[in-house]
């Protein structure tokens, strides 16, 4: 009985259609119970299997958007790779120009949000977890201004980011 | 026919005999009774069994215990060795045998790989551990479902795609170096080796495609005679169908084809950054 209750064999029986959803759910919250043991697990639990129509429909496609596709990846890889000649420039030159001061501290926050915006989407679907997305999202939202801010009064009001790593940096 | 196969079974005898030092001085008697002789080499399996029909109970592993020297060299001989003689419930899919199918793909020794290619580590003493591909709703045992997987391979369009009808009418030619092109892809079974072993897939199955997808994607992205490659490439332009790949390229080594699918989602890329 359990295996063509099963959605995930996807038996499209008019048996299966009627009672399916209520037997499910109860043997996965049976499931669930036992499957959680004493100590509570690190990870979110996977949760059921969703097959969005039926087993001959494709999957569903999302909507074609170029500046989170293509061009953001190009980007984020122009941006990692103009860091390196960013960052030596300044200590290879051996001038300390406020204007490459600037360029380098934006570009190396931008590259750590569009990091961590990836960490967030990896780990955090949208689908399933749209809320603790929500909440992430504008996270770091807020501590990307708040190290910008932080930056910009560095540079302005104190030595500047290049000036103090070659002040910590004796080697 | 009967006389040549055990004729091929002295031979095999003791050529693996002559393996063995221990048995090495026995060799010049080598007759059919010499399999009798042979020691039994015994070799546990432990195998991942889960039963839908007892969905409360919790997945565990079985250990059987076959005699190597009675079983085929793959650990697809012993898995349908202990089906046979063992424990018939034991469930697996398996069709060709010879790695053309793609069906008897699974986590063996904590690797992705088809049972039928991968050889039972014979000089290890320790266990050989068999789960069903990881991160996969198991329908029983070693049988994952790959509803999905096929519906996003569904969705990438898997076919020649062409509104101008061939020049002489009949067929849609290519040149040689076109054709090259395709190599390396075109041999993909479709085994789900590579996508169970990707990480982000595991995190993103949903809306990620996953390297044996996007490899697929590729083959047909490339291929001379389509002329869909832009609607193609479309479909790609999102953050989650192409974008969570993050060049791990466990997929690479999992292939047990040997195929390149992380090189294969490289291209991509560059295609559609360099939009060629």
């Amino acid at each position: 009985m359990a295996s063509i209750v099963r959605p995930s064999l996807l038996r499209q029986t008019a048996l299966a259609a009627r009672c399916a959803k209520p037997a499910f759910r109860n043997n996965a919250i049976k499931a669930s119970a036992f499957h959680t043991s004493s100590q509570r697990s690190a990870f979110l639990p996977p949760g059921p299997q969703r097959i969005e129509g039926t087993v001959n429909d494709p999957a569903p496609v999302p909507p074609p958007s170029a500046s989170h596709g293509s061009y953001h990846w190009t980007f984020e890889r122009l941006l990692a790779a103009g860091l390196v000649p960013l960052t030596i420039a300044p200590f290879a030159a051996g001038s300390l120009n406020p204007t490459t001061d600037a360029i380098l501290c934006s570009a190396v926050l931008l590259h750590s949000h569009i990091g961590f915006q990836s960490v967030i989407i990896d780990y955090i679907p949208k689908t399933r977890y749209s809320g603790l997305r929500k909440i992430f999202w504008w996270g770091l939202n807020l501590a990307t201004v708040t190290v910008g801010v932080g930056l910009y009064e560095f540079e302005t009001n104190d030595i500047g980011v290049t000036e103090a790593i070659k002040k910590i940096w004796k080697a | 026919m009967a006389a040549l196969r055990s004729s091929t079974r002295v031979l095999s005898s003791s050529t693996r005999a002559a393996f063995r030092p221990s048995a090495v001085f026995s060799r010049s008697m080598a007759s059919v009774s010499e399999t009798t002789e042979q020691q039994p080499k015994i070799k546990s399996f432990q195998i991942y069994r889960w039963n839908p029909d007892t969905p409360t109970e919790k997945p565990k592993l079985q250990t059987y215990s076959i005699d190597l020297n009675k079983t085929g060299p793959m650990i697809l001989d012993a898995l349908i060795k202990i089906k046979n003689e063992q424990d018939p419930s034991l469930t697996f899919r398996r069709s060709c045998r010879e790695g053309i199918c793609g069906s008897c793909a699974m986590n063996i020794n904590g690797q992705n790989t088809l049972a039928c290619l991968c050889r039972i580590p014979a000089e290890s003493s320790s266990d050989v551990k068999i789960y069903p591909l990881p991160h996969t709703y198991v329908v029983k045992d070693l049988v994952p479902d790959l509803t999905h997987f096929y519906k996003q391979y569904k969705s990438i369009q898997p076919y020649l795609q062409r509104d101008t009808p061939a020049e002489d009418g009949k067929e849609y030619r290519q040149s040689k170096a076109d054709r090259k092109k395709l190599d390396g892809l075109y041999e993909c079974i479709l085994c789900a080796c590579c996508s169970t072993s990707c990480p982000s897939y595991w995190w993103n199955s949903e809306e990620y495609l996953g390297p044996a997808i996007l490899l697929q994607s590729y083959r047909w992205l490339i291929d001379s005679r389509d002329e869909r490659t832009e609607a193609r490439k479309s479909k790609l332009e999102n953050s989650m169908s192409l974008y969570r790949c993050h060049t791990i390229l466990n997929c690479t080594r999992a292939c047990p084809k040997g195929l390149n699918p992380g090189k294969a989602i490289a291209e991509i890329k560059k295609q559609m950054s360099l939009g060629s």
